[in-house]
């Protein structure tokens, strides 16, 4: 099987070494001059503050990847975030941990049963599904919460939320890299994660090879509502309270990361370790700005800048006929 | 980059020697990855003249007029436009010298007038401080499609107009070019009439006809009355080969025909020695297939052992048939009927259920995930066989053993299992389709135009693989736009015209019939 031409080796090892090593050297770049510059930086402490600010973003950006993997893409993720964390403030009280829990859940994954059915039933692109529904939950967070915290007295959610139980790393940490060790696994390992990169890839061959395309790409929707179902519940013990404006920074900022890991908007390449890598960019350099003191507004336009370099680089141009 | 020159209208009754021609190819060649696309074409279009342009799918039509119209660069050979060389960078530069291109596929865009159509791109010539003198342009526009009587206003949205009028403006938008730049157009005409009625085509002939005088013209067609209908000379092509040019009336049909297929049948090519005859046992019964617009009762058996041709033009419907027969398609009447079961309509996961396996034609969007590796590729449907173990999940290392094993026995050239599939050459990722279902064992093999596309080798390749899948026993049903394909790998060939079973021609592997004799039932 050695018989390859040398260009044919060439290309795929070029592939697999933009898409997984230029975010890796962006990490070890960003810590090295932000820990020449606050040696405050460098220390454990800050590690676990990294980790904590960016365990939700790490959920809905993981939640994006399963839709962003499929072709389509989710922009009601944020507010899904936002209204799942509200609703599990609302509930936690009366139903305790787990019913909070089962109703953020339950809320997101109908919400992507929802946007999934739109997509595929009434053909409607996903952008414009997801941007609907984005509307449509912030405004029923809205009037739910008055535009006001909600406040609640349990304390088994911030607890569970913010303790920790081993290591000495914040069970939300946890939650967060143990999400990702299932979707990766769900990804390569599983029917479903098969099927998902099949139908990015190639819905026709998928459904040549005997795919129910209509049935998967729901469950990609349904999964990703799941998800952030979850995070909204774990924001909410974040926080310690449901607020209607947690989740407004998360869709932006989970867009970036998934891309910047690696994952084609175009669908079938990528997957959720890719992503891990993507959001540890863009904590680290959000992280690293505070701790260096640069001012926020400067920090938005630096974000932007290293967004679209790092999307420059490590994006597949092969794929693409037209750039949109 | 030579200077613009004025072309006057030239004005050579007969009898003089003739100026340069309007067009000449010489000793054109291009070459994509694996494949010579052209080698040293040459011919000549004389001014005023309709030329047709023949040949096989493949036999570099596409590739040619993709050169003549600027959007190909040609590696070696030359152009002369009006006897003058020139060099296109781009199809913008093809146009300033008169060539425009009608494409099969439509190029306007639907959703602006017709009048911007005509002159999208060229808008230069109506701009005044920037901005569009829109009047000028569609009093412009009106003069164009009066002057050539096509009856279109020149305001209507385009995407409103019948499919046979935005192909008259499509070449009033050819015309207008003179009204831009001081050239006689070159009309390129890529299969005009494929989508056209009998109607639409004389009407379109009929102003092809009276526009003679003021431009000339290249037709491609696979429409052999086309040709002889409207073209004054006639080039055929074969595997990126000019067979020849010569006038339409020193040849008849059949004539042409053999000029385009041209070649020696090999038998050994197509391995006819160990063609086996079939198990009487019917793999496949096919009932009254209908579908409106496409079929209409097609019906056959499909035994074990045999590989059964399917032959037909462009537009017979075959391709409708045999993703019919896969399940990729749901037929308005018929059944598919496998060992007593009758397949549900247009579910390929039902057919997968009864073993039949497809190939489709498109592989890039149909057969293959490129951006998947090929044991992705490879084990899309046969992930049961590799999910074993704790909690059914799938097995890396079984799913690339299972690759590597059919890698082995069809003989993949690929850096390994975990290959993009993108990165392999077509026969290669051709082999892979095969294997997919190979894998999955099935007993009934779909194909649609498996050779496509592919360089001799791996044809080579594909063709003894088929001959092993029959001797098996499994069933192949072979759409083919190939004919010497057909006839020697086929045990029979089922011939389509306009969705009908015109003939079935028996082809024993002693007394292969000759191509004339398909030709005749599909035409």
């Amino acid at each position: 099987m050695a018989e390859v031409p040398a260009t044919v080796a060439k290309k795929q090892g070029d592939f697999n070494l933009r898409t997984i090593v230029l975010p890796i050297i962006a990490i070890v770049v960003l810590v090295a001059y932000f820990s020449y510059v606050n040696p405050l930086f460098f220390s454990a402490s800050n590690a676990l503050n990294i980790g904590r600010q960016s365990s939700v973003l790490l959920m809905v950006a993981l939640a994006g990847t399963v839709v962003i993997l499929i072709g389509s893409i989710d922009l009601s993720v944020g507010a899904l975030v936002t209204l799942t964390g509200i609703l599990a403030a609302l509930t936690v009280d009366q139903f305790g941990l787990a019913g909070a829990t089962l109703v953020g859940i339950g809320v997101g994954a109908l919400v992507g049963l929802v946007n999934g059915s739109l997509v595929t039933m009434l053909k409607v692109p996903s952008f414009l599904v997801t941007l609907g529904m984005l509307s449509i939950l912030s405004g029923v967070a809205n009037q739910i919460s008055q535009g006001q915290s909600i406040l609640f007295a349990d304390s088994l959610l911030p607890d569970l939320v913010n303790g920790s139980f081993v290591l000495g790393i914040p069970n939300v940490i946890w939650f967060a890299l143990i999400a990702t060790a299932v979707l990766t696994v769900v990804a390569f390992r599983t029917k479903l994660g098969r099927y998902l990169y099949a139908l990015g890839g190639g819905e026709i061959v998928a459904s040549h090879a005997g795919v129910p395309v209509t049935f998967y790409k729901i469950l990609a929707f349904v999964l990703a509502g799941a998800i952030c179902g979850l995070a909204g519940v774990m924001l909410t013990g974040q926080v310690g309270a449901g607020t209607p404006t947690a989740g407004s920074s998360l869709l932006l900022n989970s867009i970036a990361a998934v891309v910047m890991g690696g994952t084609a908007l175009s669908g079938g390449i990528g997957g959720p370790h890719r992503t891990f890598l993507g959001v540890l960019v863009i904590a680290i350099l959000t992280n690293g700005m505070d701790v260096t003191e640069v001012n926020s507004f400067t920090q938005d336009i630096v974000k932007g800048f290293v967004i679209i370099l790092a999307v420059s680089l490590t994006i597949d141009r092969s794929k693409y006929l037209f750039i949109k | 980059m030579t200077s613009l020159t004025v072309v006057g209208r030239p004005d050579l009754p007969g009898g003089r020697p003739a100026a340069a021609p309007a067009l000449e190819l010489r000793d054109i060649s291009k070459t994509y990855p694996g494949t010579n696309a052209l080698t040293g074409v040459s011919f000549v279009l004389r001014r005023h003249q309709m030329l047709g342009l023949v040949g096989e799918n493949g036999a570099g039509k596409s590739t040619l007029l993709s050169i003549i119209n600027g959007t190909v660069r040609p590696d070696t050979g030359t152009i002369a436009i009006n006897g003058e060389a020139v060099r296109f960078g781009h199809p913008t530069e093809a146009a300033r010298h008169g060539v425009a291109t009608v494409f099969q596929e439509q190029g306007l865009i639907p959703t602006i007038p017709v009048f911007e159509n005509i002159f999208l791109g060229r808008e230069t010539k109506f701009t005044v401080a920037g901005g569009l003198r829109r009047n000028a342009m569609i009093a412009e526009a009106r003069a164009v499609l009066e002057e050539l009587e096509v009856d279109v206003s020149p305001t209507a949205l385009t995407g409103a107009l019948s499919f046979g009028q935005r192909q008259l403006v499509e070449i009033a938008k050819a015309f207008a070019l003179s009204r831009v730049y001081p050239v006689e157009p070159i009309i390129l005409l890529d299969e005009p009439t494929s989508a056209l009625s009998d109607h639409e085509t004389a009407k379109l002939f009929d102003g092809i006809n009276r526009w003679r005088s003021r431009a000339s013209f290249v037709l491609v067609s696979h429409r052999l009355s086309d040709v002889f209908a409207i073209c004054d000379e006639v080039v055929a092509l074969k595997d990126g080969h000019v067979v020849d040019q010569r006038p339409i009336k020193s040849i008849d049909e059949v004539a042409l025909h053999e000029l385009i297929v041209g070649r020696q049948r090999n038998a050994e090519y197509y391995r006819e020695a160990v063609q086996r005859e079939p198990s009487a046992t019917v793999a496949l019964r096919a009932t009254g297939i209908s579908k409106p617009g496409h079929l209409r009762g097609v019906s056959f058996d499909l035994r074990e052992g045999e590989i059964l041709g399917v032959a037909g033009v462009l537009g017979s419907g075959k391709s409708t048939l045999a993703r019919i027969i896969a399940g990729a398609e749901a037929q308005g009447d018929g059944d598919v009927v496998v060992e007593g079961a009758t397949l549900r309509r247009g579910s390929r996961r039902d057919a997968i259920r009864h073993g039949i396996g497809f190939v489709p034609a498109e592989r890039s969007v149909a057969g293959i995930i490129g951006t998947d590796t090929v044991d992705w590729n490879l084990t899309l449907p046969n992930l049961k066989q590799i999910a074993l173990g704790f909690l059914g999940l799938i097995s890396p290392r079984r799913s690339r053993a299972l690759t590597v094993e059919w890698m082995q026995r069809l003989k993949v050239r690929a850096p390994g299992p975990s290959a993009a599939c993108r990165t392999l050459s077509g026969g290669n990722q051709q082999k892979i389709v095969f294997a997919k279902w190979l894998a999955r064992g099935v007993r009934i093999l779909v194909l649609d135009d498996p050779g496509r596309g592919l360089d001799v080798g791996a044809k080579e390749d594909i063709y003894s693989l088929m001959r092993e899948i029959a001797d098996k026993g499994a069933a192949v049903l072979l759409v083919s736009d190939n004919l010497p394909e057909l006839i020697g790998l086929s045990n029979r060939i089922m011939v389509l015209r306009d969705g009908v079973v015109s003939a079935i021609v028996e082809t024993p592997k002693d007394a292969k019939p000759r191509e004339v004799d398909v030709v005749s039932a599909m035409l």
